[in-house]
């Protein structure tokens, strides 16, 4: 063993003395794994470093240079013409068939993508979403549609729901007089109901009047005998025959969920649809938040 | 094989430029290629429309809103599907703005109608209370510049290959008996509002700003796709 070595393994030593006493005086926790294999790390750093600065220095002692020499030299300083050790030329013959491997398939496969994130992301939240509000109780509800009206259609329908004075329909009632009438002499067909289009002019004059008066009253008193035109669809009681045509009497989920799939263009203006932009939940939530604003 | 190169450094720097440069190259130019294309069934704005985005710019609104929609939930939630770049494609240049103090207009002309913008731009905390947008009732009555939106839509055409029609050319003559075809289209979007000024306005033939930029806001959205209904 020469002095060269020894001189190494003091230095290794002394490194390796250093990091345990710094362990020691830190407190530090060996039982966490995290904290052991740092500390073997660093040993391991100490003890490559004393060798291999051991090895070059004792190289350098020693070594004699052979070989055939490069016919150029900067400044007098000349190369070896060495074959590429075999080693680096299996790793850059391996890096060249793994690049190959990660062109082809790789990278397309297991690209990132912003959008498949973004997907994958709004999927597990409307799940998740679906399944927390499955049963959720109306004031929950409310309280949700609250929130969807404030954001989607207050800037229309005004903060309180109260159409901004004319601009957008009032969720204080169902419908106003005009507005019946409009549907009566213009016809409707813009909702999707299963009943289909109502033809223009089902009804006139007094009778059309009349059935306005009382559709705008909000259904109360004696029923008109000229509504017996309506109730063939809207159902007696005005309430649509369980979703087969549009509710008269109050705003119920089917109602909102169809007006908010097809929009509607009536006497006030044109709302545009907001179809794709809730879920079902949402939908029924913003339901219960206008029944509770005409009540 | 390549010891020459280490005797001429000069050679050696083209070398490594060239290695670099093809694998950005690899990277960069298909992805490019493909944002660029317009989507599917996407059509370059109306005249009127180009004179609306004119208004747009001048009046500054992209200092205060963005016309881009990010892959984000709490922003599709808000405005709608987010945007892809080749919707852009058409927008020389894009207004994607790098600031809200407003919201994003991106799909503005889903959710909103002529009626509202009227409303809104004429007084905006009529339908929005507590809003700080400014009232910009100077459109109301200053005119469009249909001209030089015409002139823009004949560059594009010319420049860019943008899908206009025949009728679509450079000239004075072209230009005047195009005309007819932009005020109808100002028509149909003065029927729809009521202030009176700006219905009579159209009726005499002119274009008052406000409905260039209400044809522009209407067509942020799903009705610039020839496949909507």
């Amino acid at each position: 063993m020469n002095a060269l070595m020894v001189k190494a393994l003091a230095f290794a030593a002394v490194l390796i003395i250093a990091t345990i006493v710094v362990v020691k005086q830190m407190h530090i926790d060996l039982s966490d794994p995290i904290n052991l294999l740092t500390m073997i790390g660093a040993i391991a750093i100490a003890v490559l470093t004393a060798g291999v600065s051991a090895k070059y220095i004792s190289q350098m002692k020693t070594d004699k240079a052979g070989g055939e020499l490069a016919e150029e030299n900067w400044d007098g300083i000349g190369e070896y013409k060495n074959e590429l050790p075999s080693g680096w030329a299996y790793s850059f013959l391996g890096t060249m068939i793994w690049a190959l491997w990660y062109w082809q398939f790789g990278y397309p496969v297991n690209a990132f993508s912003q959008i498949g994130q973004y997907n994958e992301e709004v999927k597990a939240y409307n799940q998740k979403f679906e399944e927390v509000h499955k049963n959720a109780d109306k004031a929950t509800l409310q309280q949700m549609g609250e929130s969807i009206f404030l954001v989607q259609c207050a800037p229309c329908h005004g903060t309180t729901g109260d159409g901004l004075s004319g601009k957008a329909q009032d969720f204080g009632a169902r419908m106003s007089k005009e507005q019946v009438l409009h549907v009566i002499n213009n016809g409707q067909n813009q909702l999707g109901y299963p009943m289909g289009a109502m033809p223009p002019g089902m009804a006139s004059g007094k009778d059309a009047e009349d059935i306005a008066a009382y559709v705008a009253g909000g259904m109360k008193g004696e029923q008109p005998a000229a509504f017996a035109a309506c109730a063939s669809c809207h159902g007696a009681d005005g309430k649509g025959n369980n979703g087969m045509a549009p509710n008269l009497a109050e705003y119920d989920a089917t109602l909102v969920s169809h007006v908010l799939e097809h929009g509607k263009k009536g006497i006030i203006g044109r709302m545009p649809s907001f179809k794709t932009r809730m879920t079902p939940v949402q939908e029924k939530a913003l339901a219960e938040y206008i029944q509770s604003l005409s009540n | 094989m390549f010891h020459w190169l280490e005797k001429n450094p000069f050679f050696f720097a083209v070398g490594v430029f060239l290695v670099i440069a093809f694998a950005g190259l690899i990277e960069i130019l298909p992805n490019f290629a493909e944002a660029s294309r317009p989507v599917a069934g996407l059509r370059p704005y109306t005249v009127l429309e180009l004179a609306g985005k004119e208004v747009y710019k001048k009046d500054n609104c992209i200092a205060c809103h963005s016309q881009l929609i990010r892959p984000f939930k709490a922003e599709t939630d808000r405005y709608g599907q987010y945007s892809l770049s080749g919707e852009y494609a058409y927008d020389r240049p894009f207004l994607w703005g790098s600031k809200r103090t407003g919201p994003d207009l991106h799909r503005v002309g889903n959710y909103r109608t002529t009626d509202w913008h009227e409303n809104h731009m004429w007084e905006p905390t009529s339908v929005v209370p507590g809003s700080i947008m400014p009232a910009y009732k100077h459109m109301f009555t200053n005119k469009a510049d249909i001209a030089t939106a015409y002139a823009e839509a004949v560059t594009v055409k010319n420049l860019f290959n943008t899908p206009y029609g025949d009728d679509i050319k450079a000239g004075k003559e072209a230009f005047e008996s195009y005309k007819p075809k932009i005020l109808a289209e100002a028509k149909k979007i003065a029927a729809e509002m009521k202030n009176q000024d700006v219905k009579d306005a159209v009726a005499k033939g002119e274009i008052p700003e406000i409905v260039a930029l209400i044809a522009y806001l209407n067509s942020l959205g799903d009705s610039r796709y020839a496949a909507a209904k």
